[in-house]
């Protein structure tokens, strides 16, 4: 079924626009944990666009839900774009009823992508339901002749995503809570002396890009400051339009106060003020 | 799954006829509107606070809405409310802002000649704390190119001007009067359904010097998260909007309408479709505002806009009385 009004991505495109906000198929959908989902729709446009650290809207097929819920970009594969979430709640609920061959409305990409023009060795930090987001800069990055990529994930308990990584060949560091968090690997790393002279054995100095829980990403924070490594961090706030216009979403930063869909998710240490 | 929020079977079909309709072309809209005596293309804006110029434009024409109704702009910069600033509610959304926004010098140096430079017919919302704060933001408006300007009286998620003043009908003349004085921009006062008789304050807004009236602004609401037992909102209390307001906000201008047979209106709340908009219209109203529609799909105002063309087709009589600045009742 197709809305009232609903310019194709094409017409938008062609016209010089974004396309707004359209229907898409569910090609598939898993379980990867207890609670934790991973939806598959099919849309050229967002698998063509979207950058690490963008994020998608997705909205709930029933009228009394009207409000979308953002979702990072996870993989890419072809036209095909996944996304990773968690169900708390009554509108992630009625996502993890969507199965193949089911359709949802969708908008996006949204927001600014993680910056990642230097030709550093990234190391992808995340926790929990903020791992996923990391898996398109792990893929992007893998890519690359003049970047290196290292990730550390921490995760409750099931290491559900460590597999989207290890499939670009990504060295893959993760843990969980029975071991430790992400601070913990850094420190082991660093023992082993990854991060001797500040750079690796090419040369390639440490960056890092960070998505997960607020205490997690300022521990993570105050140990890259301590090591003197540029940070990135994307950041979650209860949103509403997801595109920039409302004003719920705002954060408090050493810049200003700030929307996190449209002036982020992605936002420096120094911007959050986390580097003193 | 459609865009709408609740399609009806006759939206559906409707849905299917309108496939080929598209918003980038050159479009040469039929069914213009007056509000005020300003010549609005189409009947349909956008509503203050769902719009913001820099988030717009990259999904549509902003020039192709009847008018482009701004944030609300106050007489300095404003860092709007701390803490969680919405929560969603059945068929709607609760709100609590706080009317953040960078202050009138920064929306006349930016802005305001940006949304001109587009082509947009611009109607300035504004905001304040107390009478003096909406003097000072009118004051500087008057020679601007703003079109309209829009008097925010109903807000109600700013402890002091706002609502306050909106839902006093002496408070509301004292401030409309000493407006009245400042500026010769077609004036509209926007109305807050928490009260009484809307009709009553409707009246008094009209007597002060309004020009037109705009109705209505958010109910109030909030939720409470059951985990912790507290207000889900840092402001405790904010503004619903959405498709659940829809019939409270065309009961007021219906009742407005009855009381004031002259004043232009423009109806506001929860029109996600040509249809709601057509309704507003039928009960009076010159024109509507989209608002809550566009935080859920930023392209919604001119889809509206479209399907209220495709509808005044079938409705010359509508149609014609909208064009001369008339309306239905």
């Amino acid at each position: 079924m197709t809305a009232p009004f609903t310019p194709t991505v094409a017409e938008a495109k062609a016209a010089g626009f974004q396309p707004g906000r359209r229907t898409v198929e569910v090609v598939d959908h898993r379980q990867l944990a207890d609670a934790v989902h991973r939806l598959t729709f099919r849309d050229t446009y967002i698998a063509q666009n979207a950058r690490p650290a963008q994020f998608v809207n997705l909205y709930a097929g029933n009228p009394l839900h009207i409000m979308p819920r953002p979702f990072g970009v996870a993989d890419v594969d072809g036209d095909l774009v996944s996304v990773v979430f968690a169900v708390v709640g009554e509108g992630t609920r009625e996502f993890a009823r969507l199965r193949a061959g089911d359709h949802v409305d969708v908008l996006g990409p949204l927001g600014r992508p993680f910056r990642l023009e230097r030709p550093s060795h990234y190391l992808l930090v995340g926790g929990g339901l903020g791992v996923p987001p990391l898996i398109n800069a792990a893929q992007k990055l893998a890519a690359r002749d003049d970047a290196a990529v290292t990730a550390v994930l921490g995760y409750r308990d099931v290491h559900f995503a460590d597999e989207f990584f290890t499939q670009f060949g990504i060295g893959v560091h993760s843990i969980d809570e029975t071991d430790g968090n992400v601070v913990t690997v850094l420190e082991r790393l660093a023992a082993d002396g990854m991060f001797d002279g500040g750079t690796d054995e090419n040369g390639r100095r440490f960056e890092i890009l960070s998505c997960g829980p607020l205490p997690m990403m300022k521990a993570v924070a105050q140990w890259a400051a301590r090591h003197g490594f540029a940070t990135q961090f994307s950041m979650e706030q209860r949103m509403g339009c997801g595109y920039g216009t409302c004003v719920v979403c705002t954060i408090d930063t050493a810049i200003g106060r700030l929307k996190v869909c449209s002036d982020g998710p992605v936002f420096t240490g120094t911007q959050l003020g986390w580097t003193d | 799954m459609n865009n709408q929020y609740d399609a009806t079977v006759d939206e559906l079909e409707h849905a299917a006829d309108d496939a080929g309709t598209t918003l980038y072309g050159d479009h040469e809209w039929k069914h213009p509107t007056v509000v005020a005596g300003v010549p609005w293309k189409n009947p349909v804006g956008t509503a203050s606070g769902t719009f913001q110029l820099a988030a717009c434009r990259h999904f549509y024409d902003v020039s192709q809405m009847g008018a482009i109704t701004t944030k609300g702009v106050s007489p300095v910069p404003w860092d709007g409310n701390p803490g969680v600033r919405t929560a969603e509610s059945p068929a709607g959304t609760v709100n609590a802002v706080g009317l953040q926004n960078p202050g009138v010098d920064h929306y006349l140096v930016d802005e305001l000649p940006k949304l001109k430079e587009l082509g947009a017919t611009v109607v300035t919302n504004v905001a304040g704390h107390s009478d003096d704060d909406y003097a000072d933001v009118v004051a500087k408006l008057a020679d601007s190119p703003a079109d309209m300007l829009e008097i925010n009286v109903s807000c109600p998620n700013v402890s002091a001007g706002g609502m306050a003043v909106g839902t006093d009908p002496v408070a509301l003349s004292r401030c409309i009067g000493r407006l009245r004085k400042l500026t010769d921009k077609p004036m509209i006062v926007k109305l807050s359904p928490n009260v009484t008789d809307i009709a009553a304050i409707a009246r008094a807004a009209a007597e002060a010097g309004a020009d037109a009236l705009s109705l209505i602004n958010t109910l109030v609401g909030m939720r409470i998260d059951i985990r912790t037992g507290e207000p889900i909102i840092g402001n405790v209390t904010g503004g619903v909007s959405g498709p659940a307001i829809f019939p409270i906000g065309l009961a007021c201008v219906w009742k407005v309408r009855q009381a004031l047979p002259d004043i232009p209106l423009i109806g506001i709340g929860g029109i996600d479709s040509g249809e709601k908009a057509l309704e507003y219209l039928y009960a009076g109203a010159n024109a509507v505002e989209v608002g809550g529609a566009a935080l859920v799909d930023p392209t919604a105002p001119l889809r509206v806009a479209l399907e209220l063309e495709e509808l005044l087709d079938a409705r010359p009589e509508l149609a014609e009385k909208l064009a001369k600045g008339d309306t239905w009742r």
